[in-house]
């Protein structure tokens, strides 16, 4: 049968992965931060009913995939998808599809714009070739519901807190609620140890009398988290970087260093363990930000 | 401290929202100004009760930790 001649590897380039069900493949949809129109739902429930069986699966990580297609559908199905703006997925070694939570647009917690980065994420790195799977995810703060932490490449909005003392009532609010217990009150002044602090804005949003103010919105940027056989949860690079274009740079850098120094099949995460998180640090900092302080 | 607590609420073991629930109810029943005492858990009754209150336009006077709870002075607002 014709079946023989399928290229799998080129397939699974384009998010088509063979089942056991060996003359059925799954075909892996492409998503930004799982958002979906109502219109985009209907041409896929449409496409697996014409050319499946009728069978969605929604993946761990925000994306959409059709399954029991025969082998001799997939370049209709997908050109059909094709003509109504969905693209293919990807799967094997190189960037896959990017997650995000709400963020700011909805959240009341959202710090930062979670889409917008997701969007230029995936314009510029989607389905590029990596040494093995290269995941990113976006959440919109600390309390990382994107579980930015898990993915080789994560984003997270944080807010550093400024105290005015002229607002304070010294109620003890900060003290008490800090998940960190980064604030100290020390004779009627409330500090922060930046050390700890986790950047959530739980102090900023408490605060009564607004004495704790975000003075710094900013992204975090973990790298080298994974899940799977051998789980690592992701590094924090560097403090709180306050421009977008720098966090864009940073995050240019960090894809170039794995793409050159990863060994083949080798996860981000694992990498940074062979090759020594220091070390890794060192490398990807040297010359920005966070060398030019004293 | 500057005012008499006008009503105690604990509200230990009491979960979210039903915690925050509560105390917008025992506010009503207060004037604008008085102040009101709730006992919560820590952990995330405290992560959510005050900045909700804060939202309702009430305000925090005076936070005690007591153990696992603490004890929250709320004023009710205008
Ligand atoms: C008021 C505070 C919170 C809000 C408004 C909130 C909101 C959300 C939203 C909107 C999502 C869905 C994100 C998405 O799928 O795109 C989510 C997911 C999640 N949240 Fe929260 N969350 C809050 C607090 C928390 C806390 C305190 C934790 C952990 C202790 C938490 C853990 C999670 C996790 C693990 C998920 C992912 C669930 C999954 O696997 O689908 N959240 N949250
Ligand atoms: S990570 Fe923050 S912004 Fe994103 S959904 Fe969770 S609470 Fe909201
Ligand atoms: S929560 Fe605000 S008002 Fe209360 S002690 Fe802290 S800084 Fe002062
Ligand atoms: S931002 Fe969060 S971790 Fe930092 S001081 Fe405020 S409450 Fe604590």
């Amino acid at each position: 049968m014709a079946q023989s001649n399928l290229d799998l590897v080129a397939l699974k380039k384009v998010g088509m992965i063979q089942q056991k069900q060996k003359d059925f493949f799954a075909l892996r949809l492409h998503a930004v931060g799982g958002d979906f129109t109502a219109e985009q739902l209907r041409k896929i429930a449409e496409v697996s009913e014409k050319y499946g069986r009728g069978q969605i699966h929604v993946s761990t990580r925000q994306g959409m995939e059709i399954h029991f297609v025969h082998f001799s559908q997939l370049e209709k199905a997908r050109l059909e998808l094709e003509e109504a703006g969905i693209a293919m997925g990807a799967c094997g070694p190189r960037v896959r599809i990017v997650v995000a939570c709400p963020g700011e647009s909805t959240c009341r917690w959202g710090i930062i714009d979670t889409k917008k980065i997701a969007r230029y994420l995936d314009q510029a790195y989607f389905r590029q070739d990596t040494p093995h799977k290269f995941k990113m995810g976006v959440t919109g703060c600390p309390h990382n519901c994107a579980k930015a932490t898990e993915n080789d490449l994560g984003v997270m909005g944080g807010i550093l807190p400024g105290w005015k003392r002229e607002n304070c009532t010294g109620c003890d609010l900060c003290v008490s609620s800090c998940p960190v217990g980064a604030i100290a009150q020390v004779d009627g002044e409330y500090r922060l140890d930046e050390s700890k602090c986790i950047y959530c804005s739980i102090c900023t949003s408490n605060c009564p009398t607004d004495a704790w103010y975000p003075a710094k919105k900013g992204y975090i940027l973990w790298i080298g988290g994974t899940m799977g056989k051998v789980p690592r949860l992701g590094t924090k690079l560097k403090k709180l970087i306050d421009s977008e274009d720098e966090l864009y740079e940073t995050i240019e850098k960090v894809i170039r260093y794995y793409q050159q120094h990863g060994r083949k099949r080798e996860r981000f995460g694992h990498m940074i363990e062979r090759l020594g998180e220091d070390k890794v640090k060192e490398d990807l900092l040297d010359g920005s930000g966070d060398q030019k302080k004293p | 401290m500057g005012q008499e607590i006008k009503k105690s609420l604990d509200l230990h073991g009491v979960v979210c929202p039903l915690n925050f629930v509560k105390t917008k109810l025992a506010l009503e029943t207060l004037n604008s100004g008085e102040w009101l005492e709730v006992i919560l858990d820590e952990g995330d009754a405290m992560l959510n009760v005050p900045r909700s209150l804060k939202e309702e336009g009430h305000r925090i006077v005076k936070v005690t930790p007591l153990g696992q709870t603490y004890s929250v002075i709320v004023e009710k607002g205008a």
